[in-house]
This record gives C-alpha cells, sequence and structure tokens, in this order.
C-alpha cells in the first residue's frame, strides 16, 4: 500500500494525539495542597512535588504512601526524611501539612462523574449579576476556598441561553462537609453589643485572624450535656483596626457592670451573628469597660453524638469562622441551585465499565465489517480509522484540557459510530458492482452524503453549547469534535487506503 | 455472465449518449435535481427496457415494492400517529410530555455505592416520608455484582441522606455515595431550555437539508422522518416510565443530527446515481443503509447486554440512540422512501 498525502495527515495526527495524551505506566504520588506557612512548606516542598520516599519506605502509589505516614506521629514530632522525584527534604515536624493524590497517568482528565469530586451551581439570589459583579463574586469565593484550605478547584462563571448568569464551583478529589455553607453563605459577619456594631467581617475592621497557632486558637475537649450528646467550645483571637478597637471603647464605656455576676461583667453581651444568626454571646468582663481592644477572642461551639464528633464539629465551624472572617461578606444573598458531591470510587468503577464497554463496541463492529466484507485488509482499515478517530478525539480533548465526562464518552462513541456509518458508505462506493459509474464517481457522491451527515450532526448539537450553564457542553463538544476529525482527517485517509487496496 | 453482457451495455449506451449530462452531474453534484431533467429520463427509460434482464429474485422484491409500498408507507404513519395521541393523552394526565428524573424536576438523586440492602424494604421505608421516591439498581451483568443503588426523589438533599442512614445504619459519606442535587429553579430553567435547544436543532437541521436538496417535498419528507425519530422514541419513553435526564433529552438532539443521516443516503442516491429505476436506487441505498443502522444498533447493544453498570446518564443516552435508530428504519425506509416514490410517480420521474 503506497501512503498518501492524506495517510500522513493521518499518521502524524496519531502521533500528536499520542504527545498530547502522553500516557505513563508508572504510578507516583504528588502533593495536592500543601499549608502556607507550615514545617514542609518552609522546607521546600511544594504543590506538584513527586514523592518517593518516606524516611526510608518507598511510596510509589496511595497505599505505600499511607502506609510509610501511617503511626509516623505517634510520638509527636519528628524528624522527617521525604525524598521527591528531584530532591531531599528532612526537617522537623508534627504533621505532614500537605495532602496528597496520585499523579495522573495521562493528560487526560475525566469529569467530576467519572473522577469523583463536588459540583456546585449558585446564584445570587433575587437579583441578577453583572458581568463585573459575578467576577467580584467568583474572586470572593475563590480567596474563601483557598483560605479554607481547598486545593485543585475551579470556580469560574457560566451562563446559559435564558440570560442567567451562575458560578460554577468544581472541586476535585475528596468533599469537604461543609462545602455548601462556605459556598452559599453571604458571610455577612457582625459583632454587636446591644444594637451597636462593634466590627464586621473582612479586613477593613479585622487585621489578623489567628489561625495555625495553639495559644491564640483552639479547640477544647468536649463535655456532655444534659441531653446526653456532647459540646465542644473553640476560641481564637483576631486583632481589630485602630478604629474598630475605638469604637469597642466608645460603646463599652457607657455600659454598666453586672451586679448578678457580682461586677465581674457588664450588663451586655458582644453578640457575634453570622448571616442573621447569633453564632454565640460572649460575656464582656470589665476590665474590658472602656478599654481600646485591639484583640478580641471569639468564641462557639460544636456539638455532636459523641466526643469526637462534637470536637470535629467545633473545628470545623472554627474554620469556617475563621475562613469568614477573613474574606469578609458578599452584597448579595446566594442560593445553591445545584450541589452533587460524587464518589470517587464509584466514578472508578464507570470508567472500568466505560473502557470494557468501549472495547466490546469496537470488537462487534469489527465482527460486523468481517463479516459483510469478508476481507481481513477492509476489515482491518475499518478498524484501524475506527481507533484513529477516538484517539485523535480523545488526543484534541487533553490538548484543550476538556474534561471527559460520561456524556462526552458516549459523544465519542456516537461520534465513531457515524464515523463508521461513512466508511461503510465508502466501502460500498467503491465495491465493484455492473453501474456504469467509475468508483472515483460514486466516492465523490459518497462524500456528498458524509458532508451532508456532519452538517446534520453539527447543527443537531450546536444549540447544546448555550444550555443549561454549560453542563452539557462536553456531550456537544466530543460529538463536534469525533465528527470534524472524521471528515477532515480519517475519512480521506480511509478512502485512500481503500482505494489503494482496492488496485491491489 | 448475463451481468458482464449487462455492464457492457451500459457501458456502450453512456459513451454514446450521455457525456454533456455525466459533466453536469459532477460538475452540479451539490445540488443537481437531475431526475427531472430529460437526459436522465432517457436512462431511467433504457434501464427499464433492460430490467427483464435483472436477476429473478431482486426483481420480485421490486414488484412487491412497486405494488405495496404505499400500504407501506402507512406503517410508519399509523405509529405515528399512534404515538403523537398517546403523547398528547400522557400530556393532558401528567402536565407535561415526559416523566422527569431529579436532574428535570428538581430533587435528590443518592447514589450508594458498596452497600448491600434490600430495595424493596428500602423504597418501602423511605415512601413513607417521600411519596415520589424511586428506587432502582445498577448491575453489571458481565460480571453480576450490584454496582450502586439509585434513590431519585424530588426532596431536598439533607432529609434524604437521614432518613437513608437511618435505615441502613451507616453514615452516607462520600466513600460510599453520592448526592446530587438540582434546586426546582434550575432544573425548570434547564428543561425549558433543552425543549428550545431541540427546536433549535430541528431547525438548523431543516436549514441544511434545504441546502443540500432544494426542494420541499423531499425535504419535508426527510424532516417528517426526522420528526417521527423523536416522536416515536419519546412515546415508547413514556410507556415504559422512564425517568428522562438532562442527557437523555440531549441524546434527543444527538438522535436528530444522527438518524437524519440514512435519509440524506437515500434521498441522495435516489436524486443522484444516474442509473436503475427508482426501486432499484431506493433499494441499493437500503442494502448500504440498514447495514449502517444495523452495525450503530449492533454497537449499543453491549451497555444492555453486557458491560451494563454504566452511569445512568451515558445509559440514558444508549438507550434513546438505540430506540431512535429502530425507529430511523421505519422512518427512513418506509415513510421517507415511500414519499420519495410517490413524488417520483406523480411527477413521472
Amino acid at each position: 500500500m503506497r501512503i498518501t498525502f492524506r495517510i500522513w495527515v493521518l499518521i502524524i495526527a496519531l502521533l500528536l494525539a499520542l504527545l498530547m495524551i502522553s500516557p505513563t505506566f508508572k504510578s507516583s504520588v504528588e502533593i495536592k495542597g500543601i499549608d502556607l506557612g507550615s514545617e514542609s512548606a518552609i522546607a521546600g516542598l511544594s504543590q506538584g512535588d513527586i514523592i518517593t520516599e518516606i524516611n526510608g519506605k518507598e511510596v510509589n502509589n496511595l497505599d505505600s504512601y499511607n502506609e510509610a505516614t501511617e503511626n509516623l506521629f505517634n510520638d509527636g514530632e519528628v524528624r522527617l526524611d521525604i525524598k521527591t522525584k528531584n530532591d531531599e527534604y528532612i526537617f522537623l515536624s508534627n504533621s505532614l501539612n500537605f495532602t496528597v493524590g496520585e499523579t495522573p497517568r495521562s493528560n487526560i482528565k475525566t469529569g467530576l462523574d467519572l473522577s469523583g469530586g463536588a459540583r456546585a451551581l449558585v446564584k445570587a439570589e433575587n437579583i441578577s449579576l453583572t458581568q463585573s459583579q459575578l467576577q467580584d463574586l467568583v474572586a470572593v469565593t475563590s480567596q474563601r476556598l483557598n483560605t479554607f484550605g481547598l486545593r485543585d478547584i475551579v470556580v469560574k462563571s457560566t451562563s446559559d441561553l435564558g440570560g442567567n448568569s451562575y458560578m460554577l464551583i468544581e472541586v476535585a478529589g475528596a468533599t469537604p462537609q461543609n462545602l455548601k455553607e462556605l459556598i452559599a453563605e453571604q458571610g455577612k459577619f457582625e459583632a454587636k453589643i446591644g444594637n451597636k456594631t462593634v466590627f464586621t467581617g473582612g479586613d477593613k475592621d479585622i487585621t489578623h485572624v489567628f489561625r495555625n497557632d495553639a495559644t491564640q486558637s483552639a479547640v477544647y475537649p468536649a463535655e456532655q450535656m444534659s441531653d446526653g450528646s456532647y459540646a465542644s467550645r473553640f476560641s481564637f483571637t483576631i486583632s481589630l483596626s485602630p478604629e474598630a478597637a475605638q469604637r469597642h471603647a466608645d460603646i463599652t464605656k457607657n455600659i454598666p457592670l453586672d451586679s448578678l455576676s457580682g461586677g465581674q461583667y457588664l450588663t451586655e453581651n458582644l453578640t457575634l451573628i453570622l448571616d442573621e444568626k447569633v453564632v454565640d454571646e460572649l460575656r464582656i468582663s470589665a476590665g474590658l469597660k472602656g478599654q481600646v481592644a485591639s484583640q478580641i477572642s471569639i468564641q462557639g461551639s460544636g456539638v455532636g453524638s459523641t466526643p469526637e464528633a462534637a470536637v470535629t464539629d467545633a473545628r470545623a465551624s472554627m474554620h469556617k469562622l475563621q475562613t469568614i472572617l477573613i474574606t469578609g461578606s458578599l452584597p448579595y444573598k446566594l442560593e445553591i441551585v445545584k450541589i452533587d458531591t460524587i464518589s470517587p470510587s464509584l466514578g472508578k468503577e464507570f470508567t472500568r465499565s466505560l473502557l470494557i464497554l468501549g472495547f466490546a463496541v469496537f470488537v462487534v463492529v469489527s465482527i460486523c465489517i468481517f463479516v459483510r466484507y469478508r476481507k481481513v485488509k477492509l476489515s482491518l482499515a475499518v478498524m484501524l480509522t475506527m481507533f484513529a478517530e477516538a484517539f485523535i478525539t480523545i488526543g484534541i480533548a487533553a490538548l484543550i484540557n476538556w474534561n471527559l465526562d460520561a456524556p462526552g464518552i458516549a459523544g465519542i462513541i456516537a461520534g465513531i459510530g457515524t464515523g463508521v456509518g461513512d466508511q461503510i458508505l465508502l466501502l460500498d462506493a467503491s465495491a465493484k458492482g455492473k453501474e456504469n459509474e467509475g468508483v472515483r464517481e460514486r466516492i465523490k457522491m459518497a462524500f456528498f452524503i458524509i458532508v451532508g451527515s456532519f452538517a446534520t450532526n453539527v447543527a443537531s448539537m450546536l444549540p447544546l453549547f448555550w444550555t443549561g450553564a454549560g453542563m452539557l457542553k462536553g456531550f456537544a463538544l466530543t460529538t463536534i469534535i469525533g465528527v470534524s476529525v472524521g471528515i477532515l482527517i480519517t475519512r480521506p485517509a480511509f478512502a485512500d487506503m481503500i482505494k489503494k487496496s482496492g488496485e491491489d | 455472465m448475463l451481468s458482464a453482457d449487462l455492464l457492457g451495455q451500459i457501458r456502450a449506451f453512456d459513451s454514446s449518449a450521455d457525456c454533456a449530462d455525466s459533466i453536469m452531474v459532477s460538475a452540479s453534484a451539490f445540488h443537481a435535481d437531475d431526475l427531472g431533467s430529460i437526459p436522465s429520463r432517457r436512462i431511467k427509460n433504457k434501464m427499464e427496457q433492460q430490467s427483464h434482464h435483472e436477476h429473478k429474485p431482486e426483481h420480485a422484491k421490486i414488484g412487491f415494492y412497486d405494488k405495496w409500498y404505499k400500504v407501506l408507507l402507512f406503517i410508519p404513519i399509523t405509529i405515528l400517529i399512534l404515538s403523537l395521541v398517546y403523547l398528547f393523552v400522557f400530556y393532558n394526565e401528567h402536565g407535561d410530555f415526559i416523566y422527569k428524573d431529579s436532574s428535570l424536576a428538581g430533587g435528590t438523586t443518592i447514589t450508594l455505592s458498596g452497600i448491600d440492602t434490600d430495595l424493596i424494604e428500602l423504597s418501602k421505608f423511605l415512601q413513607n416520608d417521600f411519596p415520589d421516591v424511586s428506587v432502582r439498581e445498577i448491575k453489571d451483568l458481565s460480571s453480576g455484582r450490584r454496582l450502586a443503588i439509585l434513590i431519585d426523589t424530588t426532596a431536598e438533599p439533607e432529609p434524604l441522606k437521614e432518613k437513608v442512614e437511618e435505615f441502613l445504619n451507616v453514615k452516607l459519606d462520600e466513600n460510599n455515595s453520592s448526592i446530587e442535587f438540582t434546586g426546582s429553579s434550575l432544573s425548570e430553567n434547564f428543561y425549558r431550555q433543552l425543549i428550545i435547544a431541540i427546536a433549535i436543532s430541528f431547525v438548523l437541521i431543516s436549514i441544511v437539508v434545504f441546502f443540500l436538496f432544494k426542494n420541499v417535498v423531499r425535504s419535508v419528507a426527510i424532516l417528517i422522518s426526522v420528526f417521527g425519530n423523536i416522536v416515536m422514541p419519546l412515546a415508547l419513553v413514556d410507556f415504559l416510565g422512564i425517568r428522562l435526564s438532562a442527557a437523555g433529552i440531549a441524546a434527543f438532539l444527538m438522535l436528530i443530527g444522527y438518524s437524519v443521516d440514512s435519509d440524506i443516503l437515500l434521498t441522495t442516491r435516489v436524486l443522484k446515481k444516474r442509473e436503475g429505476t427508482i426501486n432499484q436506487r431506493i433499494f441499493k441505498a437500503f442494502k448500504t443503509g440498514i447495514f449502517i443502522t444495523g452495525t450503530a444498533l449492533v454497537a449499543i447493544l453491549p451497555a444492555f447486554l453486557i458491560v451494563t453498570g454504566l452511569p445512568e446518564s451515558f445509559k440514558q443516552i444508549f438507550l434513546i440512540v438505540g430506540i431512535g435508530l429502530v425507529a430511523d428504519i421505519l422512518n427512513t425506509w418506509l415513510m421517507n422512501a415511500g414519499i420519495l416514490k410517490w413524488y417520483a410517480e406523480r411527477n413521472k420521474l
């Protein structure tokens, strides 16, 4: 078989797709997120580092990582000797302060339904946001999620046919329990005495929030309540701006001492309010009366059915409150219109099934072709074209960083289906028949049909790009890429292949 | 052999009579309406004179189609009308054309994985608080394993999650479950937009088809077939009580583009081939087209017979495209072909 120009194009496209996908067969573990200011970060570890060894134990997948880190900090602070692909780090620490995940085996990215994670679609309640307001919302939310310690997140704005604007948040892998509160809360924080506001959340009034400092932020052991459940308190310190501190002095100056407490506290409390709900009421000790308080202790509590649950709840609440105090509030209320948390383990099962299915489809179609044409060469050409089409489509998806989700994969398979149909057309057109028309002319007619069906396929999928906040874009995109690859690259090459083999 | 002899005759005929016509056909490949032109009619006449030289079986088939095509035409038309009536009744009863799942009606889907429990008991238990709950399983036929349990209701996620936890006595987290919630405002929007998308898709397809064939009757014949390809599967999906998801509706969009292919094949072959009677051209197109559709259908089978542990969205897309392809066989080869033949006969083409 002579390799024509069109076949060369196909070969080059295949090689480029391979380059785009760049698969690897070695598994490894990399740092997905690292707490800034932690010992690990100070030692020089950073996001994306591939860990190969921890304290002499080899790490090459999540299991071996868990094995290496299990019971590592039983005795508190230990010497850590972490080898990465390019370097070695030795430092003392009592925790790792980073999260890890398996390094992807290729550049193919799978969607949430296959990789697991969380997705939320949020819109402003009762108002429609302008483009710049939407961008602000995206910025504040990104900051909040980053401050909260989430990595591997995507926050972006999206809109649909009906002119609605949304913010789309995607979190890969593990889902934090209070994601919903983190993104949906307006985060309007106020500290009030009586009906006067002392300070609000955000960097105007609060200059610093102590977080990773055991002396300034703590969760206390849980205590049993009268109803049998447990409660755990937390407290952390914040620094107030001079203006907010002065306000505190001015307001407390005129509040009398509370005689019931023996003059230990003032009669009015400091009320902490988050999104119009009271978080906590704090008594103000007599010593603070009229003082310019530059640091204030914020307190709250968590509850649970067991002591551990109460402490976990308290820690989560503290974390959330700290995040909101740092990032301030949004000028409107938010509504979560969609929130999905997808189990990574189920996604793995689905991915496996889809791979097997893809293979099964490939086999049955090949059998059909062989049964009809009874020619090994032709069947191989069809199989090669089928494979090339799927491979190049996936390569393009990897190139544009597109997440392949289940509908997207359905799109790829359907694209191949159209492709096989077109190849059958070409085969029938080139088969020697009793018609007087030449092969060339019949192939021309086949291409007319192919172009026609390409146009209708694209036309039918096009509206999906603007539908439903882009949720089905993947389906439309892969189908369109698939049929385009077919018509531009694989179909012409296939026509040449069968022409050549027909002349043999 | 006979066929070799025939081929010789046609060659001779072609070179003597019709050079000009053949140039015209190839030059106007994209907008030829050459059936009506005198030279091609001449070809047809010549072919008909020769048709008694044809193989007997093929001739018999063609005779059958000549006699019965109008009756055959009525099969898809009857099914189409029945489907429309069914959809109309369905709409009156349910206030909508489909059963919607939580992604279109608003609500929650919880997918449990790696948890074994009695589906019927779970369903009974949940029905106390969520009357509209539906509990299903995803089973992998090849391994026989149950991959997941799907719980679908219009309720909010928190109360449903609590009840499921209460029944299973297991805490639901990301390792054993997925929870998907769609607010009713979004789902309404979503649904409306998908319907609009189908309408736009249909209009775009119409434009493409008119552009390709530049003939009202032929284009309308194709569009009726495409319309049937949407309406018939929709009626069947409703009849089977399947709750459609957003991906399922998107599958209808794909179906529109996918199923029109065989109509384009048919119409192009009937229009642009220069030899054979209408019947022969239809029959030749049918041989190619039915194999294409058949292959596509065979390709869809593994998802329902072998590897069945697939995401719902994926399965629905495959199911709807599959049903659509079956409908397409009727609509293209009985309805569209019938209309084309009838049109050709009426206009004595």
